[in-house]
């Protein structure tokens, strides 16, 4: 019961995009296409899952002292592997998430989730948590890039969806365009949850 | 003081486990990923200059001191030369030039056969705004460069047709499109310049 809670909680009632503003860096970076969002998302989320397993089986040999540098080599490690893995067993998907992977080990939500999470949970626990958190990020940054990539080229995972008459709004696809949605999804989320 | 010794000795083992492990992933894969890096350089030599079925590099001593003698700013833009070879036949040269775009460094491979005819022109990598800048990877921007003639430096239009040596600038990309046809006048510099 435990894990179909922890699951959604991370996709919905904490969005760690539209919630808990975390990891806004890449958010506002690579949300330029659908598609980047996406990738962004599934490589984060490989990342999420296998840092807070880890974490959460050592949380209690990591002395509570030195818990952020441990955190922090465990974690630098685990994306330096994926990304080793993927440049030499699976070219084409390094062409197309090379970019983000190093991107990762900066991104907070990882850190954010062993620090609040997994350091005081159960395997089990941290596993669904890192799903949950995982598809809510995927989530934000598909949806996110959805919106950027439709208003700014006119179309969605590069399918044309506005036709050829459509004067793209330029803006959308730089990086004003990337806080002018953000900011505006954000408020309607808030708007569509007060309401119920 | 006892406390300290205790904290250094876990964080120890942490590190030393992490680099154990980033060492045994890294002896797995380093030879696989220069293999891989290998294939499609010479994949893309193969897009650029089809004719040829054997590469040669050339010395990269030569192309420096013929970049310095045409005076360019930057004599190491032209990175590397390869010679094709049909047979024992030398049917063209592939040159990688490196020209800044608007996200950095471009990687760009232009195949100029041995009379003096652009046979093709491939972006390998770039980090260009998707939807815009990125679609300089587009075969309809691509192969423009296909069949122009290196008698006159090639320049770039925003709309209107292009002429015999005019290239069309990619919609809302003029720096990316005037970047990487600047690289490919430097290739086309340095081709009549070693074969004059």
């Amino acid at each position: 019961m435990n894990f179909i809670k922890n699951l959604w909680n991370g996709i919905i009632p904490e969005n760690p995009i539209f919630r808990l503003a975390l990891g806004m860096c890449p958010t506002l970076a690579v949300t330029t296409a659908a598609v980047n969002g996406l990738g962004m998302g599934l490589t984060t989320m490989v990342v999420l899952i296998g840092s807070n397993v880890a974490i959460s089986l050592l949380r209690n040999f990591i002395p509570d002292k030195v818990r952020i540098p441990a955190y922090v080599i465990i974690i630098a490690s685990f994306v330096t592997i994926v990304g080793m893995l993927l440049k030499a067993f699976v070219p084409f998907l390094d062409k197309a998430l090379g970019l983000f992977i190093p991107l990762i080990v900066v991104n907070c939500i990882i850190l954010a989730r062993a620090e609040s999470f997994a350091s005081k949970n159960s395997v089990m626990n941290s596993l669904s948590d890192a799903l949950g958190m995982g598809l809510g990020f995927t989530l934000g940054l598909t949806v996110l890039g959805i919106v950027r990539e439709l208003f700014g080229t006119g179309s969605i995972f590069g399918l044309s969806i506005l036709g050829a008459s459509f004067e793209p709004a330029l803006i959308m696809i730089l990086p004003p365009g990337a806080f002018l949605s953000l900011g505006l999804l954000m408020g309607l989320l808030n708007k569509v949850s007060q309401a119920k | 003081m006892r406390e300290i010794a205790g904290l250094a000795i876990k964080l120890f083992i942490i590190t030393a486990v992490a680099a154990v492990c980033l060492a045994f992933t890294n002896s797995i894969t380093k030879d696989k990923i220069v293999e891989q890096i290998a294939l499609e350089n010479e994949l893309a030599r193969q897009e650029v200059l089809s004719e040829a079925d054997t590469y040669e590099q050339i010395d990269q001593n030569s192309i420096i001191s013929a970049a310095e003698s045409l005076n360019f700013e930057n004599p190491e833009i032209v990175a590397e030369v390869f010679k094709g070879l049909k047979g024992n036949d030398e049917v063209g040269y592939t040159y990688k030039v490196l020209p800044r775009g608007y996200g950095g460094e471009i990687s760009v491979l232009v195949g100029i056969s041995v009379d003096g005819i652009v046979t093709g022109m491939k972006v390998v990598s770039h980090a260009e705004t998707p939807g815009l800048g990125a679609n300089a990877t587009n075969d309809s921007f691509q192969n423009q460069f296909n069949d122009k003639s290196t008698e006159q430096p090639l320049s770039v239009i925003s709309g209107g047709s292009p002429g015999d040596s005019e290239i069309e600038a990619i919609t809302g990309a003029t720096i990316t499109s005037k970047a990487i046809t600047d690289g490919a006048n430097f290739a086309i510099e340095i081709f009549k310049e070693m074969n004059k």
